[in-house]
C-alpha cells in the first residue's frame, strides 16, 4: 500500500516539475517597447457557420492585406518588422469565443482581437479585453451595449450598431415620402431592440408607425403577419427579420405582390451576402442600411478589386472594414512606437481618420464608438446589375454625427 | 481518502457470477485507475490551456450527471441544460449580486437545479423512452424562452456579464484561471464521489432494476416513480454543480447554457464515452471539448463535420462507447486466462 502511494507521490511530483518547466516558458522580456518584440494581430470570428460569408476567413485576408500595405508604406521605417496575424473560429458560441480571447491575449502574444460578430461573444471577449487590458476592436457585432452600459477603456466599436441601422433607415426611408409604417419584427431581444430603435426613427422623422407586429423566432412562414401588416394599407412594411427568416419574408413579400400596391419593404438589418445568395431578383426594390459599399467610388472600387484579386470575391463591409481597423491601429502603434494597449487607447481617442472605409470617421473619446458616414442603399433589379456583387445603388448618405447614437443617450462610464 | 476503502468494497461485496480471484485483480486495476484519474485531473491545466481545461472537468461533471440517469435509471433527458443553465444563471447572479464565494454560488446554483428538477421531474417520469426526452425537452424549452425574455435580470441575448470570481480574497484564485481551477476542482471531484457513491448503494442497485425490469420492482415493493424523481433531481444537481462552475470560470453565462444544443452535447459527449459507464462521460468530455478547441484554431471550415464524423464512429464501431469498448476488450482480455488467475489470489494480484 505505502509503495504504491510513494509511486503515484512520484509520478505526480515528476510530472508537475517537468510540466512547470514547460510552462514558465511563455513570454517574457520582448524587445523595447514591444511585448514579444512583435505585433500580434487576432481575428476571432465565424469561420464555419452562419456569418463565415459576411466577415470569416475572408476578413484575415482584409487584416493580412493591411499589413503588407502597412510595411510596403514604411518599409524600413516601420517602427517593428516582424507583425503577425492570427485567426480563431468562435462558431458563433460565446463560451468558445470567451476562452479563445483569453487564450488568444495571454498564449499567442495577441496585442489586439479584431472582428467577433454575434452580440453575446462580443460582449465575452469586451469582458476579457477589459481584464487583460488589451485592445479589441470589434466590427461584426451590432449590439450598442458594447459602447452602452457595457463599454471599457480597450473596446472600440467600429463599422455600424441597431441603433444606426435603425436610424439610418428609418429615418432615410421616412423622409423619402414613406411616413405610414408597419413593424414586423422577431419576439427576441435583437428584434424588441429594433422595433423601439426604428420606431423612434420613424416618429422623429414625422411619420407614424401602425402596428408592431410580433412574430416567432426562428420562423418560416411570415404571410400571416404580412398580410396582417398590408390590410393596414401602410407606405412601408419594415422588417427587422434576419438571415434564414429575412429571406423567407422577402420571398413571400414577393409572392404577395406587396410591391404592385405600392408597399415598401424596408430592411433593418441586411449584408450584401444575403442579397449574393439569395440573387438580386428576390430583393429588388428593398431598401436598408449599408455601412460601406464596395462599388460606391473609385477609392473603394479600388480596394475592392485588390481584394477580388487576393480572394476571388468582392468584400462586403466586414472586410473593409477589418482591414481599416488593422490599418489603423498599425498607424496608431506606428505613431507611437509601442504596442502598448493604454497608449494606444491614448492615440485612438478622439481622432479623426479617413480611409477607404471610414469616410469622415472619428473615434469618440467618450464611449469608443466609431462614427463614419453610412447610407441607404436600395437593391438594383435585376436589368441594372452590370456585373457580379454589383447589387446596390447608393440613395442617400447620412452623415456620421446623425447615423450614431448622440452621446447624451450614451450610458456609457468608462471608469478606469 | 475515504474513496480507498469504498473502492475495495465492491470486490468484497457477495461475488456475482465473476467470481472471487478474478475480482481481486479488477479492484485493484480499479485503484490505479483512480490514481491516474486524480493525476490527470492534477496535471491537466499544466498540459493544455487552464481555461480549457475547466471547460472539460465541467463537462465531464455534466456527463457524469447525465449517466446517471441515462445509464443507471434509463431515461434519457434531453433537457439536462435547463439545469446547467439555470444553475449557471443562478451562480453568476448570485456572485455578481451578492458577491458569494464561488463554491457557494455554484451550490447555489445547484439548489437551483434541484428545485427546478423535482415539478418536471414529477411530471416527466410518467412517461420513459422518446416521451420521457421529449417533455424534459419541453420544459428546457420553457426555461430558454424565461430566460431570453427576462431581459432585465438575465441579459436576454446578451447574456449575463461580467460575473466576478470571489474567494475569500485570494487574489491568485480569483484572477488567473490556473489555480481557479485547482479551487474548483475539488468541487467537480465531490460532485463525481457522489455520483459515484448513488451508482454503488443499495439506491443504485434498486435504480438499475427499475431500468431492466420496471414490472418486476414494483412488484418487489419499490416505488419505481419515487426511485426515478430522486435520481432526476441527484442528477440535475449534480449537472448545476457543474453548470454553477463553468459559469464562474467563464465570467459569464449566455443562452447557450440553457439551449437545447447543450442537452444535445452533453448527450453526445455521454454516448461518446459510453452509457451506463459512469466515467464515460469523462472520456467524451475530454475528446469533444479539446476538438472543437483544437478546431478553432485550426483554420479548418468544417469544425461540424469533425465531430460529427468522430460521433457517427463511436456510434457504428463502439456500440458501447469509447470507455465501454475499452473496459469490454480489458475485460475480454482477463476472462481469456481464467485458468491463470484462478491458481491463487496472490497470482491474480500480480497479475495486473
Amino acid at each position: 500500500m505505502s509503495t504504491k502511494r510513494l509511486a503515484a507521490t512520484a509520478v505526480v511530483s515528476a510530472s508537475v516539475l517537468v510540466l512547470s518547466a514547460c510552462g514558465s516558458g511563455g513570454p517574457g522580456g520582448g524587445g523595447g517597447d514591444f511585448s514579444d518584440g512583435k505585433v500580434v494581430l487576432a481575428v476571432l470570428n465565424d469561420q464555419s457557420g452562419v456569418y463565415k460569408d459576411l466577415s470569416g476567413p475572408n476578413s484575415v485576408k482584409a487584416v493580412e492585406m493591411a499589413v503588407a500595405d502597412f510595411q510596403e508604406k514604411y518599409g524600413e521605417e516601420a517602427v517593428v518588422d516582424e507583425i503577425e496575424v492570427v485567426a480563431a473560429d468562435h462558431q458563433n458560441k460565446p463560451d468558445i469565443a470567451n476562452t479563445k480571447a483569453q487564450e488568444l491575449y495571454d498564449r499567442e502574444g495577441a496585442d489586439i482581437i479584431l472582428d467577433v460578430p454575434t452580440s453575446s461573444a462580443a460582449l465575452a471577449v469586451a469582458t476579457q479585453a477589459k481584464e487583460k487590458k488589451k485592445l479589441f476592436i470589434d466590427i461584426g457585432a451590432g449590439t450598442t451595449e458594447l459602447t452602452n452600459g457595457q463599454c471599457n477603456k480597450y473596446t472600440f466599436h467600429w463599422a455600424y450598431d441597431t441603433y444606426q441601422l435603425a436610424q439610418t433607415t428609418g429615418t432615410a426611408v421616412t423622409e423619402g415620402g414613406g411616413k405610414e409604417w408597419q413593424i414586423i419584427y422577431p419576439d427576441y431581444a435583437f428584434g424588441q431592440d429594433m422595433d423601439k430603435s426604428f420606431t423612434r426613427a420613424v416618429e422623429e422623422a414625422g411619420g407614424t408607425v401602425g402596428d408592431h407586429i410580433a412574430t416567432p423566432f426562428p420562423n418560416d412562414n411570415f404571410t400571416t403577419f404580412l398580410t396582417k401588416a398590408a390590410s393596414a394599407e401602410p407606405d412601408v412594411i419594415g422588417t427587422m427579420q434576419a438571415g434564414g427568416d429575412l429571406i423567407n419574408l422577402v420571398k413571400q413579400y414577393n409572392e404577395g405582390g406587396y410591391a404592385a400596391d405600392g408597399i415598401e419593404l424596408a430592411v433593418g438589418l441586411m449584408f450584401i451576402t444575403d442579397i449574393h445568395s439569395l440573387g438580386v431578383e428576390a430583393f429588388e426594390g428593398v431598401q436598408f442600411a449599408e455601412a460601406w459599399y464596395w462599388n460606391h467610388d473609385d477609392e473603394n472600387r479600388a480596394w475592392a478589386d485588390r481584394f477580388l484579386e487576393e480572394t476571388g470575391t468582392r468584400p462586403s463591409f466586414a472586410h473593409a472594414a477589418n482591414y481599416s481597423a488593422a490599418l489603423q491601429y498599425l498607424e496608431a502603434v506606428q505613431a507611437e512606437g509601442t504596442d502598448d494597449a493604454d497608449t494606444i487607447v491614448g492615440n485612438f481617442e478622439g481622432k479623426e481618420i479617413n480611409d477607404v472605409f471610414l469616410k469622415n470617421g472619428t473615434i469618440r473619446a467618450e464611449d469608443h464608438r466609431v462614427i463614419h458616414d453610412v447610407y441607404l442603399a436600395k437593391v438594383k433589379s435585376p436589368d441594372q446589375v452590370t456585373e457580379d456583387w454589383d447589387y446596390e445603388e447608393i440613395v442617400s448618405t447620412i452623415p456620421a454625427e446623425e447615423a450614431f447614437m448622440p452621446l447624451d443617450q450614451s450610458a456609457c462610464s468608462m471608469g478606469g | 481518502m475515504s474513496t480507498t476503502t469504498e473502492t475495495d468494497s465492491p470486490g468484497t461485496a457477495p461475488a456475482p457470477a465473476g467470481g472471487g480471484p478474478a475480482l481481486l485483480g479488477r479492484t485493484r486495476g480499479r485503484w490505479l485507475l483512480l490514481a491516474a484519474g486524480l493525476v490527470l485531473a492534477l496535471v491537466l491545466p499544466w498540459v493544455i490551456y487552464p481555461p480549457v481545461a475547466m471547460d472539460i472537468a465541467a463537462w465531464a461533471l455534466f456527463a457524469v450527471a447525465l449517466d446517471l440517469l441515462l445509464g443507471y435509471a434509463g431515461l434519457l433527458s434531453f433537457g439536462h441544460a435547463a439545469f446547467w443553465g439555470g444553475s449557471a444563471y443562478v451562480a453568476g447572479l448570485t456572485a455578481l449580486h451578492w458577491g458569494l464565494p464561488f463554491p457557494l454560488a455554484a451550490l447555489a446554483g445547484a439548489g437551483f437545479a434541484m428545485l427546478l428538477a423535482w415539478p418536471i421531474g414529477v411530471l416527466s417520469v410518467r412517461r420513459s423512452g422518446i416521451y420521457f426526452a421529449m417533455v424534459t425537452l419541453a420544459f428546457a424549452q420553457m426555461l430558454y424562452f424565461i430566460v431570453n425574455q427576462w431581459r432585465g435580470l438575465t441579459g436576454g441575448e446578451n447574456g449575463l456579464q461580467g460575473v466576478p470570481v470571489h474567494f475569500f480574497g485570494l487574489e491568485a484564485v480569483e484572477t488567473d484561471a490556473f489555480f481557479f481551477y485547482y479551487a474548483a476542482l475539488p468541487l467537480i471531484l465531490l460532485g463525481m464521489w457522489f455520483a459515484w457513491r448513488v451508482v454503488h448503494s443499495p439506491f443504485g442497485r434498486v435504480l438499475v432494476a427499475t431500468r431492466d425490469n420496471p414490472a418486476r420492482a414494483r412488484a418487489l415493493g419499490y416505488d419505481v416513480e419515487r426511485y426515478r424523481i430522486l435520481v432526476f433531481v441527484i442528477s440535475a444537481g449534480l449537472a448545476g454543480l457543474a453548470g454553477g462552475v463553468f459559469a464562474i470560470s467563464h465570467g459569464f453565462v449566455s443562452l447557450q447554457e440553457v439551449a437545447w444544443q447543450t442537452s444535445g452535447k452533453v448527450v453526445l459527449l455521454t454516448v461518446l464515452g459510453g452509457i451506463g459507464t459512469l466515467w464515460g462521460g469523462i472520456v467524451g468530455a475530454i475528446v469533444i471539448v479539446i476538438l472543437e478547441d483544437q478546431l478553432a484554431s485550426s483554420g479548418f471550415e468544417g469544425i461540424g463535420i469533425i465531430t460529427g464524423s468522430v460521433f457517427i464512429a463511436v456510434v457504428l464501431l463502439f456500440r458501447r462507447g469509447i470507455w465501454g469498448t475499452v473496459s469490454d476488450a480489458l475485460a475480454r482480455r482477463r476472462g481469456e486466462r481464467p485458468a491463470a488467475e484462478a491458481v491463487s489470489a496472490a497470482d491474480g494480484e500480480e497479475g495486473l
